[in-house]
């Protein structure tokens, strides 16, 4: 069941579904390792505020209007 | 003379893996800060005599990967292909192996001569994280060092890699043309199966983790954020203070020393007396005296940035921040003008729209910075001396609040629609690396002593001559040519309850830099405490905080913006503010009865 980032709880580790950013930030977030099928964890969703995610060993903060745009699948 | 350089190596690397470290330990004193030829980027250099070579090392901007969207990526391009460097370090923290791959293969890619130099090894052994150095080399094509930057180690080795630099074929296996990201991740991912082994213990959540937790947490971030800043301030005085007040005493003896001198040759003329003791020494001298609160505000904002702390201001900052159309990266510009406002608008770069970039840059002349500082000091000394850590707590927190405001009335006014996504590494925390510490702290302060003996001095100068002109008059007086200028002035103030003349000439000056405003105030009245009242005198702080930029700020923000519009702007809109928010104040506090 593919959900919308913000909708994944603390702890839940994710694999990258389709994301709908604008293309130059899409590829921001490649380089930091976020792309189609790559797998992250949710350290940190309040439902307020900024999602902070773990993509391979490293925490990224990521706004919430973006984590809305990029979809996922629960591993 | 300067010797030719035998070699020249450039380092780059990821943000936050500790290459600012390895520059300051391999270059030590032997550095200068600039920007690079018509960027707004800063350029570090230093230089290494190593077995019997000059080696010039060049500090690239800390990046995610060279697909050159973002200014620094170009810059690092242009560097690796036209300069030719010898060798290009990358520094990778191995803890993150992963991603910092990616930067590498990069780097492979455009042909640059690579030496990877392995860094906090030791963090990531407690993590349970091996690397087979080895293997990784010899996948790689490149030569793989192992160091330790905080602790020296591996550095030897390290250089003596790079000044027999070859290129060893390399063992791709890979199409190099192909530029996918996912590819080239998909490449390392093999390839650190060959590499990396990672015990499967699960790391038990370190004090790091429930910190963060605390520091980022909803209700607890902004509060937090706020408390670490009052106690800042209450650090600044309470450190500073008594080194100041040495500071002050030795100038006060160096000034009579001086008049004791020029009495042995009664033919020197009494103006030079009076350049000497009220001029130049008055006005430098009584600038210098605020080193130590310049010193210890940079020390902190260093320790805050180095730990990894902002980036989680940043992170508790972005909900308050989206109400201004901005994200809580937008923050960081704003939190470094506390120091100076010079930086906080260069650093406005790291936003990439352009109009979130023009939006914090009129905020942050609003931004408190460390020149206002030795002004609020001098005067909550003389009418608040119980209270001094408050009130000019009270000047910060108005100075967040009147940026804010004038951020959303802009957003309103100037730009209908912003959005811009919010994306920034949380870096673990870690212990600030001293050395990196007092490296910020002493280019800033060098920059504030250079500012004392070039601008201040000058104005120093100027404000001696208009105060003693015309010959015969009594220095600093009403029939001063400061006199009569302060006089024309004057009355526009008086409504804030400043309508001095003194004042008028100070704010005048404060023009060239704020600092200055104390030093007139030397030069023009030995007793403030009869110009202004408690109430007077924080409408004049006021005044202060939010009147016109200075010099300095203005030019930049030309170099910024690209036009003279945006400038010019700000001169009159900052004022206004500052007129506006004073005359409140100063009205405000007679209605209520405090004047």
């Amino acid at each position: 069941m593919k959900k919308r980032l913000v909708q994944f709880k603390k702890g839940d580790k994710v694999k990258i579904g389709c994301m709908e950013c604008r293309c130059n930030f899409g590829n921001r977030l490649t380089e930091l390792g976020l792309f189609e099928g790559s797998e992250i964890e949710i350290v940190k969703n309040d439902n307020f505020g900024p999602l902070v995610i773990k993509i391979f060993n490293s925490k990224i903060a990521l706004g919430r209007g973006e984590a809305t745009k990029i979809y996922g699948e629960k591993i | 003379m300067e010797k030719k350089y035998n070699n020249i190596i450039g380092l780059i690397g990821n943000p936050n893996v500790g290459k600012s470290t390895l520059f300051n330990v391999l270059t030590g004193a032997h550095q200068h800060v600039g920007n690079w030829p018509g960027k707004t980027v800063e350029k570090k250099e230093g230089t290494i005599d190593y077995k019997d070579k000059k080696i010039k090392i060049v500090d690239l901007p800390g990046l995610y990967s060279l697909n050159a969207y973002a200014e620094e990526e170009k810059i690092a391009c242009d560097f690796i292909l036209k300069d030719k460097p010898q060798a290009v370090v990358q520094i990778i923290d191995a803890q993150n192996l992963t991603r910092n791959l990616y930067l590498t293969l990069q780097l492979i890619e455009i042909g640059a001569p690579v030496v990877v130099a392995l860094n906090m090894l030791d963090l990531a052994s407690q993590q349970g994280i091996k690397i087979d150095i080895q293997a990784l080399s010899t996948l790689l094509g490149v030569s793989v060092v192992k160091i330790d930057a905080k602790k020296k180690t591996g550095l030897d080795n390290l250089l003596d890699k790079i000044l027999n630099y070859k290129k060893q074929p390399s063992k791709f296996t890979y199409d190099l043309k192909n530029k996918k990201a996912s590819i080239r991740y998909a490449f390392i991912n093999d390839l650190i199966k060959d590499v990396l082994i990672q015990d499967k213990k699960e790391i038990k959540k370190g004090l790091s983790d429930s910190f963060d937790n605390l520091v980022t947490n909803k209700y607890f971030g902004i509060p937090l954020f706020l408390l670490i800043i009052l106690a800042v301030f209450q650090i600044i005085f309470k450190i500073a203070q008594p080194i100041i007040n040495i500071i002050e005493l030795s100038f006060e003896f160096l000034g009579i020393k001086i008049i004791d001198f020029l009495a042995l040759w009664p033919a020197i003329p009494n103006w030079i007396n009076s350049l000497l003791v009220d001029g130049i020494i008055g006005g430098v001298g009584g600038i210098l005296v605020f080193i130590p609160i310049i010193a210890v505000l940079f020390f902190i904002l260093g320790i805050l940035e180095d730990s990894g702390y902002m980036a989680r201001v940043a992170f508790v900052m972005d909900k308050f921040m989206h109400k201004l159309g901005l994200h809580g990266k937008a923050f960081l510009p704003l939190v470094l003008g506390f120091g100076c406002n010079v930086p906080a608008i260069m650093a406005t770069r790291i936003l990439e729209d352009k109009k979130d970039r023009l939006l914090v840059i009129l905020m942050s002349p609003f931004i408190s910075c460390g020149a206002r500082l030795p002004i609020y000091v001098l005067f909550t000394a003389l009418f608040f001396s119980a209270y001094q850590g408050w009130i000019i707590f009270s000047l910060y927190l108005l100075s967040i609040i009147i940026a804010v405001s004038m951020g959303l009335l802009f957003k309103k006014v100037l730009f209908k629609k912003l959005s811009t996504p919010f994306v920034i590494e949380l870096p673990p925390y870690r212990w600030p690396a001293l050395k990196n510490v007092l490296m910020y702290v002493w280019f800033n302060l060098w920059f504030f002593i250079k500012k004392a003996g070039t601008i201040i001095l000058f104005f120093s100068v100027i404000v001696w001559l208009l105060a003693s002109f015309p010959f015969g008059v009594e220095y600093g007086s009403l029939e001063s040519l400061a006199g009569r200028i302060g006089q024309v002035i004057a009355p526009i103030f008086a409504p804030l309850g400043f309508g001095n003349w003194q004042s008028a000439v100070a704010l005048l000056f404060g023009f060239g830099a704020k600092e200055v405003v104390v030093s007139t105030f030397g030069a023009l009245t030995s007793d403030l405490t009869t110009l202004f009242t408690p109430l007077s005198a924080y409408a004049f702080m006021v005044f202060i905080l939010l009147y016109m930029p200075c010099l300095a700020v203005l030019a930049v923000v030309k170099q910024e913006t690209k036009s003279w519009r945006w400038p010019l702007f700000m001169v009159g809109y900052t004022t206004t503010v500052a007129w506006i928010a004073s005359f409140i104040i100063y009205q405000g506090g007679r209605l209520l009865g405090l004047g």
